[in-house]
Parts: C-alpha cells; sequence; structure tokens
C-alpha cells in the first residue's frame, strides 16, 4: 500500500512539474508575442521577420518554403522537445516534405495513357466555320485574311485534326451480310475468290439424286410453283414492249394505222397451241363476265394424234400477248360444249360427246375434271351440245341440253344426279335433235332451240306447258346456231331472234310470229353460226363454212353484209362469240384457231336513235315479207320450198 | 412427255430466251437447260439476289411479298419468279426476242 502511496505521490510530482513547465512556456510565449510587436515596428532586420512568419505559418499548420527546413530544423527540435510525443510527432509529421526533398530522385516508369477528349457535336445557331476560323487565325491579325497564305490556311483548317475533331464522324458502314456470307466470312476476302469457293462448296454441298428431283417435280408445292411461275414468265417474254427501244415513230407505220382504223373489221391475234388445238374443231367459246379478257374454248378430237385427250377445253388471256393457253383441261371424250360457271370464277363447265357433264377447276393443278357427271339414264347419253347457266348468284342452275332432246337442269353442287331433266318433244312423239339453244333476255324460263330437223322451237322449263310449245319452220337444213337479241334498250326486242342453218342462210323471227321476218341469203356456203351485239340492237355477227365472217348493221343494209372478212385459208367459222364489251368478236375455226377480230368503234357503238330505226327497219322487213308471202299464194305455193 | 418438261420446252422455244433453270429452296437446281458450271453458278448467286430482294421487300411492308424480279443487264435479262421457296429463273437476250 505504501508502494503504492508512494508511486501516487511521486506521480503528482511529475504533473506538477509538468503543470510548472507549462506555465513558464506560456509565459515565454507571450513575451515573445510582445517582442515580435516591438521588432516589427522597430523594422526589424529581415532575417528574423522570415523566421517568425515561418514560424507563424507553422503554428497555422502550413509546411515551410523549400529553402526553409535548412533554417528551423534546429528551432523545431528546440520547440519540440520540451512538449509531449503527441505534440512531437505532429510537428515532426509537418517537416517530413522537407526531408522527402534531401532523399534521393530516381526515374520511375509510369504507364501512360491517353484519354482523348470526349468529343462532344454541339450545334450553335450560329454557323460552324465562324467558330473555327478565330482557332487558327489568332496568330494573326484580321488583315491576313486575303492573303494567299490565309486562304491556304483556311483549307488546313478543313483537314486539320481540330476540325475533324469538331465535326460528326462520317463513316462507311460495313455492308449487310446473309447468314450464308457470314459463314464465308473467315474465308480470304477476294470477291471472285470468294464466289469460286461459294460455287464450290455449293458443288460439294449436295448434288440431288434423280428420285429426290421426282419427288420434288411430283410435290404440289411445286405443281403450283410451277405452274404460275411459268404462265408469268411466258407473259412477260410475250411482252414486246422494249423500254431500252430508241423512241423513234416510223413515219411508215403510223400510215399503216390509219389504213387500219378505216377498216369496220380488223384482224387483231390469234389464240392457236400446236399441241393442244391443232387439227381439233373449235366447238364453243365463252368469256368470263368476272374476267373481261379471259375466253374458254371447247375443242372436238384431233383425229391425228390418238394418243392425245379427246376432249380440251382452253382458257386464254387477251390481256396479255402469251401465245399459249393460261389453263389448259382436258377430258377423255371430245368436249361440245363449255361455259364459265358464270358465278364461280374459277370453274369450268363442258358438256362432252359420251353426254358426260365435266367440272374443271383452274385452282387445282391438274387438268382433268375435278367433277363429272354419271353416265345414266336419269342424266345424258347423246352428246351435250349446249350447257348454259342461267339465274342469278344466289340462285343459278346449270342448263344442259343433249342431242336427243333431253334437257337438264344441276346445282354446280351436286353433279351426282340432275335437280331436273325434261324430255324435249314435238308432239309427244318426235324427239328435238337440239343443236344449239339461246335463252330469252333476261328469263331462266323460256328459251328456243334449234334442231337438226330444219326446225326452230320454242319451250319453256316450267309450268304446266313446260316442254315444247311452238313450232317455227322456215329454214331447209340443219340449224346450227339459234341468238335471241338481248342489248337492253328503251324498247324491248326480246322475242326477235336469229338463226342460221346448212342452207347458206340467216333468219330473223319474233317469238311472236310462226314466219321468219327476213332471211338474209348472201352465204355461198353453210352458215354456221350466228350471234347478236350485245350492245348494238341491229348488229350481228355471222360466221360461214367457206372462212367467210360477215358483220351485218340491218339499221344500214338488209341485203348485204356491212363488213366482210375473209380468212386466208379455206376454214370454216365454226363459232363467233362476241366480247362482252361489244368491241371484239372471237371466231373459232374447224383447224383449231381461234381468231379475235376487233370492230371499228363507228360500227360497234350504237347511236342513241338506233332502237327507233330498227324499230322502222323491223316494220319495212315485215311489209317485205307480207308480199313475199302473197306473191308465194299467187304462184299457188303455200309454203316454202322444202 | 410430262408436264413440266412440256413447258419447259415451250418457254425455251421463245424467241431469244438462251435457259431456264428451276431451284429449289436450298439453292439447288432441280431442272436446267444450261450446263452445269453455270447452272450452279446462276442458281447460287440468283438464290441469294432473290432472297435479299425478298427480305428488302419484306422488311419495306411486312404484308407485302416479292414475286418478280427483272434484271437487265448490257448482255442479258434474268428473270425470276419465286413462289413455294422454289425459283424459276429465264434468262434472255432481249436483243433477239
Amino acid at each position: 500500500m505504501s508502494d503504492r502511496k508512494a508511486e501516487l505521490e511521486r506521480k503528482k510530482q511529475k504533473l506538477e512539474q509538468m503543470r510548472k513547465e507549462r506555465q513558464e512556456k506560456d509565459k515565454m510565449r507571450k513575451t515573445k508575442e510582445t517582442d515580435d510587436i516591438i521588432s516589427k515596428s522597430k523594422q526589424a532586420p529581415s532575417q528574423d521577420l522570415r523566421v517568425e512568419t515561418e514560424e507563424l505559418l507553422r503554428d497555422l499548420g502550413i509546411p515551410p518554403s523549400v529553402d526553409a527546413p535548412f533554417v528551423e530544423s534546429s528551432e523545431i527540435k528546440r520547440v519540440a522537445s520540451p512538449h509531449e510525443n503527441s505534440e512531437v510527432s505532429a510537428i515532426q509529421h509537418h517537416s517530413k516534405p522537407g526531408a522527402k526533398v534531401r532523399t534521393k530522385l530516381t526515374v520511375v516508369k509510369v504507364a501512360e495513357t491517353s484519354i482523348p477528349p470526349r468529343e462532344s457535336v454541339a450545334y450553335s445557331k450560329e454557323t460552324q466555320t465562324v467558330g473555327l476560323e478565330p482557332l487558327e487565325k489568332d496568330a494573326k491579325g484580321p488583315w491576313d485574311y486575303y492573303d494567299d497564305d490565309a486562304d491556304t490556311d483556311s483549307m488546313d483548317v478543313v483537314q486539320s485534326p481540330t476540325g475533324m475533331r469538331r465535326m460528326p464522324q462520317v463513316e462507311m458502314v460495313p455492308p449487310l451480310q446473309t447468314q450464308e456470307e457470314l459463314d464465308y466470312k473467315e474465308e480470304p476476302p477476294g470477291h471472285i475468290l470468294r464466289h469460286k469457293r461459294f460455287i464450290e462448296r455449293k458443288r460439294r454441298v449436295r448434288e440431288l439424286s434423280d428420285e429426290e428431283k421426282k419427288q420434288i417435280l411430283m410435290s404440289e408445292d411445286f405443281q403450283s410453283f410451277f405452274m404460275n411461275t411459268t404462265r408469268l414468265m411466258e407473259r412477260a417474254l410475250a411482252e414486246e414492249v422494249d423500254i431500252f427501244e430508241n423512241i423513234l415513230y416510223n413515219s411508215g407505220e403510223g400510215r399503216d394505222d390509219a389504213l387500219h382504223a378505216g377498216e369496220r373489221l380488223k384482224f387483231n391475234r390469234v389464240f392457236f397451241d400446236e399441241r393442244w388445238s391443232k387439227h381439233r374443231l373449235v366447238t364453243s367459246l365463252d368469256w368470263s363476265t368476272q374476267y373481261p379478257e379471259l375466253l374458254v374454248a371447247s375443242y372436238g378430237i384431233n383425229e391425228e394424234s390418238p394418243h392425245e385427250p379427246d376432249g380440251v377445253a382452253l382458257i386464254w388471256n387477251q390481256k396479255f400477248k402469251k401465245s399459249t393457253p393460261d389453263y389448259i383441261f382436258h377430258c377423255q371424250s371430245a368436249v361440245m360444249s363449255c361455259c364459265f360457271a358464270k358465278f364461280h370464277p374459277n370453274l369450268v363447265v363442258g358438256g362432252t360427246y359420251s353426254g358426260q357433264i365435266v367440272l374443271w377447276d383452274n385452282r387445282v393443278y391438274k387438268r382433268t375434271p375435278i367433277q363429272r357427271t354419271p353416265l345414266s339414264a336419269s342424266a345424258h347419253t347423246h352428246p351435250v351440245f349446249c350447257v348454259s347457266v342461267v339465274g342469278t348468284q344466289n340462285a343459278h342452275n346449270l342448263i344442259s341440253v343433249s342431242n336427243d332432246g333431253k334437257m337438264c337442269s344441276w346445282s354446280l353442287d351436286m353433279l351426282s344426279q340432275p335437280q331436273d331433266s325434261m324430255e324435249l318433244q314435238h308432239k309427244q312423239s318426235k324427239a328435238v335433235a337440239v343443236t344449239s339453244l339461246s335463252f330469252l333476255s333476261g328469263d331462266v324460263n323460256n328459251f328456243v332451240v334449234g334442231s337438226e330437223d330444219c326446225s326452230v322451237y320454242t319451250a319453256c322449263r316450267h309450268g304446266s306447258k313446260a316442254g315444247i310449245s311452238e313450232l317455227f319452220e322456215g329454214h331447209q337444213g340443219p340449224v346450227t346456231g339459234v341468238d335471241c337479241h338481248r342489248v337492253p334498250g328503251q324498247i324491248d326486242f326480246s322475242p326477235y331472234f336469229l338463226t342460221s342453218s346448212f342452207d347458206w342462210s340467216v333468219k330473223l323471227w319474233s317469238a311472236k310470229d310462226q314466219k321468219f321476218i327476213h332471211s338474209f341469203e348472201d352465204n355461198s356456203d353453210y352458215v354456221l353460226d350466228v350471234q347478236w351485239s350485245p350492245i348494238h340492237p341491229a348488229l350481228f355477227v355471222s360466221g360461214d363454212a367457206n372462212g367467210r365472217l360477215d358483220l351485218w348493221n340491218l339499221n344500214l343494209e338488209t341485203e348485204v353484209p356491212t363488213a366482210t372478212v375473209n380468212m386466208d385459208t379455206n376454214v370454216a367459222l365454226n363459232k363467233c362469240q362476241w366480247h362482252q364489251s361489244g368491241h371484239s368478236i372471237a371466231v373459232g375455226d374447224d383447224m383449231g384457231k381461234i381468231s379475235i377480230f376487233d370492230v371499228a368503234e363507228d360500227i360497234a357503238n350504237p347511236k342513241s336513235d338506233e332502237w327507233s330505226k330498227f324499230v322502222h327497219t323491223l316494220q319495212e322487213l315485215r311489209q317485205h315479207a307480207a308480199e313475199r308471202e302473197e306473191d308465194s299464194a299467187l304462184a299457188g305455193l303455200s309454203s316454202p320450198l322444202r | 412427255m410430262s408436264e413440266v418438261e412440256e413447258t419447259l420446252k415451250r418457254i425455251q422455244s421463245h424467241k431469244g430466251v438462251i435457259g431456264i433453270i428451276v431451284v429449289n429452296s436450298e439453292g439447288i437446281p432441280i431442272r436446267t437447260t444450261l450446263d452445269n458450271s453455270t447452272t450452279v453458278q446462276y442458281a447460287g448467286l440468283i438464290h441469294q439476289l432473290a432472297a435479299k430482294a425478298r427480305s428488302t421487300v419484306r422488311d419495306i411492308d411486312p404484308q407485302n411479298d416479292l414475286t418478280f424480279v427483272r434484271i437487265r443487264s448490257r448482255k442479258h435479262e434474268i428473270m425470276v419468279a419465286p413462289e413455294n421457296d422454289y425459283l424459276l429463273i429465264v434468262i434472255q437476250n432481249p436483243e433477239a426476242a
């Protein structure tokens, strides 16, 4: 315990001593400060002053100037020694930089990186060049502007790196590459080399075996591809317009056109296919109502190539110069009649020699029918010479008449059996051998048929008197064509119809009159077809077996045709079909050619008074007929020569 | 003679037509009227070009698709009709047509 007491005592003494020392030190500082003020006022020597400022600075914690330590080091020690160790260390820390200076300096390698200033593209409202100019020009006065030097300088400005830095950077963008190209990226860049490699690679890839090729060729995908693209390609090939041709108008050509302008019936083009239509009789023609450029034609048998299908139907396109048909259809039996299914733009109906009705669809990539009617007693068993779609969009039927006088009506959705059938008989005994059929304008019930027995009959489909109603005698040979008037207008001419016959004549009739109104006898061969214009009330076309195509305008002339075209080769014009526009006619012959004729506008287009004129013409013709009747009665002949 | 052959022959007989190549989706020729090396070269290059043209058309309007490519050069005209991933290539000399 005493020991401890002694120690405490000793510590207390020490503390006391320390306090004393501090007091002493404070005293010393105070006297020094007063001395300082005195010495300052007395303009003390500069050396002293300097030491003092250094000391003052040190007190404030600011390190001394470079050469100071030499003077101060002793002073520091002097000041530091009486202090406690903590304070000393603090002061030593202050004097450290001085100590460092005295250490040896060595060259140190430092990894140098230069980071270019971030390029910021900013636009002010002023022009950018204004900002650039002073940069380079600041050394020179503004008077240097017009010097030659200055000029070159301003050129340099553009090329100078500072200028470049200020402008937004524009650089080449690598072209996009397909996957295949990317695959070859690792290969040397040479363009041609790459091509060669590519080809080699291709060759290495795979060569399809014959089986594989055959498999592809058979696939439906390929079939549709091939059908469509070849059709497209042929159209492209057939277009004669060469945009690279020099645009020079040949004066001779122009004169040629002028010459043709006077022609009333101008040959336009021919539809003929070496394989499918050669040596085949064109049995019927029909223009599509939905696609006015499409013409379907049916063809008979080609006796010279027994291995080809008997019956063919081709769809031709008038829009393109392509010389091949757009669609080819065929079937086992000769097609005697065909038509577009009117309300189904893709369907084509054909009546065959065997009695079957066949249906083709151009959406299906096969040429054979997609549907056909059965050969049974309930349907046709004789050649079907007439097919026609009558009715409206929502209620229409396919009407077919065969050579034995049987008439069937079908629904296009169901060809397995007819909806309705009827025997066309005159006086319940004699079957009518129908060769041609025409429905009255806008009528689905009443129609006119021409027969092989030289007679023409009117008939109706429904009602108590369904069947043949009236007999029209006058022709002396089988009737080849019948056509009812169907031009709409202020006056209704729907009862009037025309017939063509083997007796070299065309006759005009009215359904209300048993006797023909007029007989056009200008032909010297069988007249094979006749058809009214769809837009002109007094215009019709007829074709004969001698290759003569006649256009009659009854308002102009009733004895001779208004326009006549003789085919170069001696062909029989089996079918004539007006285009619905009334400006062109398709004519099919017995050699498989279909010729398209354009009708001159002044003939094709009716004037407003044509209808009233035609009434007048009809009256005149009737008068002539009455006179002729009287003459023949006087001559003692009660009936026309039979 | 199959329908394909018949059609190819018809096109080939067209005045000015130099050759016809049918190429499948991988750019491999299926049918050709040209010699082997020419066919392979045309098939490979045109296939790439058609793919590029098609993607261009589709990128511009995704509802759209390529239907025909005509390349007019000083010597020839190359016509390409794509469908169902196949290509029909016809090379013609328009001067002769």
